[in-house]
């Protein structure tokens, strides 16, 4: 019963380590988010490779969790910190994106009254 | 007031193609010596020409912002020009200019930061919905709580800011529901705010962004959103 679980999850971890490497070598995930990735990853993946520990009774003792439960809450707990952080990020990025818009807007008003107030640069030597 | 004060009206529009002229001409003709920018905020009908056509400087968003980035864009600007005073004034002709003055009178003389007409100090045309009505007497508990002032009129986007008021926006202006929320933000960074009594009159065009059914939604995400700005760090003025 233990092995099944085993394989299931160490193919699971072995596809998410593959797929966000691939990514970045791609170049379509910035190393910063990877980071998070590679690591739920690799902690998915020494649970399949080490259940003695997960199974041990000081584990079980400190934590109360078995097993499976204990993978699903950890690979959980990971989700919900990358879900967190790309809140933050695209909270960030719809502020920059907010600045430059007001910026660029501002540049382009500017920029049309140059041009009226000097509609043909014919002295410039072409 | 004195001649040497540089006024900018600032007036966001979106898709207010059918009031914005009218608005403008208001203006020119109630107070001349302004100039008003016209802060279109990505609209898709014809709204930037009839801006421009009716004399006005416009400033046109490459994309829609809200209100609060809509507004923050006309402050840069006039924090950048070096305006001394800015008034923002709503484009769909509720506002009206020829008031404009009783707000610039009110920087002079209650000597605040930023002055805001509000609809409910004396009885005015005004009749909002028994629900928004009902809303803007809680903002109006809530707010004057927190900024320890009576403020009738919280959503009011009727409003006249001096000097140090255009560069605390410029740099720092609410993105949600900016006009109750930048009242907090006054607060937290120790400028003035005064009320002054004005008429408004209904929209000439279009509906209220806030219908009745949604105004309890509303409602309760500004009070949210005011809760949160109460924990905000305030911005730091030189």
């Amino acid at each position: 019963m233990l092995i099944k679980v085993q394989i299931i999850v160490g193919v699971i971890s072995l596809i998410l380590l593959f797929v966000t490497f691939e990514l970045i070598r791609k170049k379509r995930l910035r190393e910063e988010y990877a980071i998070l990735w590679l690591f739920t990853g690799v902690v998915v993946l020494l649970f399949s490779l080490w259940p003695e520990f997960f199974l041990s009774q000081f584990f079980v003792k400190i934590t109360g969790i078995f097993y499976l439960s204990a993978v699903v809450l950890i690979a959980f707990s990971f989700l919900l910190l990358i879900v967190l952080h790309f809140s933050v990020v695209i909270s960030k990025l719809t502020s920059q994106q907010k600045d430059l818009a007001q910026r660029y807007a501002l540049l382009e008003l500017e920029l049309n009254k140059l041009k009226r107030r000097d509609p043909a640069p014919s002295n410039i030597p072409s | 007031m004195e001649i040497e004060k540089r006024a900018l009206v600032i007036i966001p529009a979106f898709n207010e193609e059918g009031s914005l002229e009218r608005v403008v001409r208001g203006v020119n003709t109630h107070l001349p010596q302004a100039h008003v920018l016209v802060v279109n905020d990505g609209s898709t009908d014809r709204t930037s020409e009839k801006a421009k056509a009716s004399g006005a400087t416009v400033l046109d968003l490459p994309f829609n912002l809200g209100i609060g980035g809509a507004m923050q864009a006309g402050y840069r600007y006039a924090y950048e020009k070096a305006y001394d005073i800015a008034i923002q004034v709503d484009a769909d002709g509720q506002h009206d200019p020829e008031e404009i003055r009783k707000l610039l009178a009110a920087l002079e003389v209650q000597k605040v930061d930023v002055a805001i007409g509000s609809r409910f100090i004396e009885s005015s045309e005004y009749k909002g919905s028994i629900m928004r009505r009902i809303g803007i007497a809680i903002f109006s508990g809530v707010i004057s709580t927190i900024v320890r002032q009576k403020i009738t009129d919280p959503t009011s986007g009727f409003r006249a800011s001096n000097r140090r008021a255009i560069q605390l926006f410029a740099s720092n202006y609410p993105q949600d529901y900016p006009e109750p929320e930048v009242l907090i933000l006054l607060h937290q960074c120790h400028l003035k705010m005064g009320e002054v009594p004005v008429g408004m009159s209904k929209r000439y065009f279009g509906e209220s962004s806030i219908t009745k059914i949604r105004s309890v939604y509303y409602m309760v995400k500004v009070l949210l959103a005011i809760f949160v700005d109460c924990f905000k760090k305030p911005p730091l003025l030189e």
